[in-house]
């Protein structure tokens, strides 16, 4: 999601109010609770909430981690609109004429206390797409003696979802995962298409099946919030898109892979010499034809002497 | 309530809401949001009018033409069934037109943009593709063919 530069830059009230949706498993309560916290410049919506914890509340339950947006723990509905806390600015959120922002847990996953959020069925749906390679070969997938041939363009294919780092955002802006519980939701299917265009892979007609299911890839309605909240820029939506297209000419009939890779098999020597450039200059005293007709040996034991 | 020593997690989805609320989040960058949820209320309403439509065509079978003749003739110049009229137009051309750009984007993958590297301010590349100029398009050509419905019910 574009982050607000301008608002970020600038300095936060004073004093902001910070507004927590807190949930309580024992007796089923609700409530919203505000607490006054001290803002200062750079400062973001975790560092505040760690401030509540720290001097204001103990009992705040969050899940966070990295704090610069790699580890996808802190995801939370700030003000209305799923973000990584540590990503949002309180200068983003809260002004000086509105010096109060909200903070709820993430929709479409269960709450298990104040914010923080249970992802056992969001990490089940990411298993059932297979994310990983997939080889007909398996002994060379298990005893790998070179790497797999994939050019700059192929990488591009599949690089942006790539980049996904599990956040929940899509899962919680998605209006149909919001209404069914069983849709495998957009981080899923984006990674479901990333291992699928992937050359490396040849297990796409055993995703494309997984796709095909009724909770699967059929059941986007391309609302694209997915992409519009997505803090990585990997575009669960326009992978889902493509997805859809692939599966629909794939039962046509009219898709397959455009090609699979294979292991780059290991360089031969083939006692070709690699001229020197012109320009190179050796050092004085140093005569290379010399020291090929005769290789220098090094004597590991008499260095150690 | 749960009882005691038993903890429960909160299901928290928004449920049926999420369809046809289209600021139930604060999206920024989503138009294809309000056009999801108007495809959706469209599509129940055009299956309403559909029986509607299917009601009042019976009547010829069920009550005979002279009853048809006679309501056809009352109807005409009444603002209710002009409204009506009106608005079913509405309806028909906004969830007609949007069909075409899902048909597209959905079912041939075009305009959804290619994979690219992100870089700031990261808006994925589909928000930012050419489905959402035939978005605008389609905002654009529903309103001018409604204004033109309207003149021809109207007048």
């Amino acid at each position: 999601m574009a982050q607000a530069l301008k608002s970020a830059a600038r300095y936060p009230p004073k004093s902001v109010r910070v507004k927590i949706k807190r949930y309580s498993p024992e007796t089923g309560r609700e409530w919203w609770q505000v607490y006054e916290v001290e803002a200062y410049r750079g400062m973001t919506v975790l560092d505040a909430l760690l401030q509540v914890k720290e001097k204001r509340d103990h009992t705040i339950v969050m899940r966070y981690s990295c704090r610069m947006g790699v580890c996808g723990s802190c995801g939370m509905v700030i003000n209305g609109t799923p973000r990584l806390a540590c990503q949002t600015q309180v200068s983003m959120v809260a002004s000086e004429e509105n010096p109060e922002f909200t903070v709820e847990p993430m929709k479409n996953f269960p709450v298990i206390r104040d914010l923080l959020t249970d992802f056992t069925s969001f990490f089940e749906k990411h298993r059932k797409v297979k994310p990983y390679l997939i080889r007909r070969d398996t002994g060379e997938q298990e005893n790998p003696k070179t790497e797999y041939r994939m050019t700059p363009e192929e990488l591009l294919e599949i690089y942006p979802y790539s980049l996904c780092i599990s956040c929940g955002l899509c899962v919680s802006a998605c209006p149909v995962s919001a209404s069914d519980e069983g849709f495998l939701g957009p981080q899923a299917l984006a990674q479901l298409w990333r291992y699928t265009a992937d050359v490396r892979d040849e297990a796409w007609r055993e995703r494309l099946e997984i796709a095909d299911d009724e909770n699967g890839a059929l059941k986007c309605h391309f609302a694209a919030s997915c992409s519009a909240v997505c803090p990585k820029a990997v575009d669960p939506g326009g992978a889902i898109q493509m997805l859809r297209s692939a599966l629909l000419k794939y039962k046509l009939g009219l898709w397959r892979k455009k090609s699979i890779s294979g292991p780059v098999p290991p360089l031969e020597p083939t006692g070709e010499k690699m001229p020197l450039p012109p320009e190179a200059q050796t050092l004085p005293g140093v005569d290379l034809e010399a020291m090929e007709r005769e290789p220098v040996v090094i004597d590991a034991s008499r260095l150690l002497d | 309530m749960a009882g005691k020593g038993e903890r429960r997690f909160l299901k928290n989805m928004p449920g049926w809401r999420a369809s046809f609320n289209p600021w139930i989040l604060r999206l920024p960058n989503n138009p294809e949001r309000l056009a999801f949820v108007l495809h959706r209320i469209t599509g129940i309403l055009l299956v309403l009018i559909l029986f509607v439509h299917i009601t009042f065509t019976t009547t010829p079978a069920t009550r005979g033409w002279e009853f048809w003749v006679e309501e056809i003739k009352r109807a005409q110049g009444i603002t209710p069934v002009t409204l009506y009229f009106f608005i079913f137009a509405g309806i028909a051309i906004f969830h007609g037109l949007n069909g075409i750009r899902l048909l597209l984007v959905e079912f041939l993958g075009c305009c959804v943009g290619k994979p690219e590297k992100p870089k700031p301010p990261y808006i994925s590349a589909t928000l930012r593709a050419s489905q959402r100029t035939l978005l605008y398009i389609v905002f654009a050509l529903w309103i001018v063919l409604w204004m033109i419905a309207g003149y021809i019910i109207f007048t």
